[in-house]
């Protein structure tokens, strides 16, 4: 694995897999001169400056829509776009796509679970003290 | 843009709706919860970090532009919990910030003599300029790409940009050879920086245009 800007930029952002992650900490401390790029990445994101990966990943730019990851699901779209789903989650490793497949798929009514339902009764009980009062 | 049902749901909760925000909460708290557990393993710090991240929401609610995607806005806070609860851990200490918690500067290493010196003086409004004109341009290559079915360059810039890997390493995982990656990340470059001239803006500002060609 070579380790660019670009990787250790996806490393800060945490968004490199388990495996990928712990090789690249590794190397990090192992290389001065990783760790020093490491630290002026993160001085240069301090003060302003842009980085078109960080942008992408936290836009989730190219991420498909909730409607498409279920259609996925079903395998109801073209299959150069269930191709490129595919990529996205599996070797990109979109996290936010893959939560969102996962909950697809364990997808159930919150409503019909007494437990979940108490719960979501108490947050919003003490969530909506925050809530702007009604005009 | 989000969806017009969506920023209706923004709207009821910014006017103190609390079936809207109940509905909000139904909606995101299962991917919400399971983006967490990826991360932080321990299911009832999981659940915390999700209540927090709708009290953000919520506190902030009045800022809120409807127009954003209410998914990226809620995925933000949420990351931003995670790695605020993983600093304890070891890794963090590897990618330590900069500055420090009172905001004073921390020794840097070489990014001082890395940073141009206008960079210091652009002020926040220039700053989120510069960083939406980027989203858009960004926005623009990936509609192009795919209007043009051209999955292949989008899979390739998405490797470079989003993972951060090699422009070998990117040939490797499409099956493709060197240069025709390295066609697509100059492609890529292009694309942006023409559109970044359209919006009056240079790409000057932007390191990441000097360094891109690297590999």
């Amino acid at each position: 694995m070579t380790i660019t800007k670009a990787t250790l930029d996806a490393f800060i952002d945490d968004h490199l897999n388990e495996q990928d992650s712990i090789r690249v900490e590794k190397a990090v401390r192992e290389s001065p001169e990783l760790h020093t790029l490491l630290k002026s990445i993160v001085a240069s994101r301090d003060i302003g400056d842009h980085s078109l990966g960080a942008i992408w990943r936290r836009e989730h730019l190219s991420c498909p829509t909730r409607e498409e990851l279920s259609s996925y699901k079903d395998e109801a779209l073209d299959t150069q776009r269930i191709d490129y789903i595919k990529f996205h989650l599996e070797i990109v490793g979109c996290n936010a796509c893959q939560a969102n497949l996962l909950d697809l798929n364990s997808a159930k009514d919150p409503k019909a679970n007494p437990a979940a339902r108490e719960k979501h009764k108490q947050f919003l009980k003490n969530s909506k003290l925050l809530l702007p009062k009604k005009q | 843009m989000a969806s017009t049902e969506e920023q209706l749901l923004v709207k009821k909760i910014q006017d103190g709706d609390e079936q809207a925000w109940s509905t909000l909460i139904l909606r995101f708290e299962g991917r919400l919860t399971n983006y967490a557990l990826r991360k932080i393993k321990d299911h009832s710090s999981c659940q915390d970090l999700v209540q927090e991240t709708f009290l953000g929401f919520l506190s902030n609610i009045g800022n809120f532009d409807p127009s954003r995607y209410i998914q990226s806005y809620l995925f933000g806070i949420l990351g931003n919990k995670i790695n605020d609860l993983l600093r304890s851990r070891d890794k963090s200490k590897i990618i330590d910030h900069a500055v420090d918690s009172s905001g004073n500067q921390l020794d840097a290493g070489h990014a001082d003599s890395a940073m141009g010196a206008s960079t210091w003086y652009r002020g926040d409004e220039k700053k989120k300029l510069e960083n939406d004109a980027l989203i858009k341009c960004l926005n623009l290559l990936i509609e192009h790409l795919l209007q043009k079915k051209d999955y292949l360059k989008l899979k390739s810039i998405e490797l470079l940009f989003v993972k951060g890997v090699s422009n070998l390493e990117a040939a490797n995982i499409l099956g493709i050879d060197n240069r025709t990656v390295a066609s697509h990340r100059h492609y890529a470059n292009n694309f942006i920086i023409e559109h970044l001239k359209k919006l009056h803006l240079s790409p000057d500002v932007f390191p990441q245009f000097s360094q891109q060609d690297q590999d």
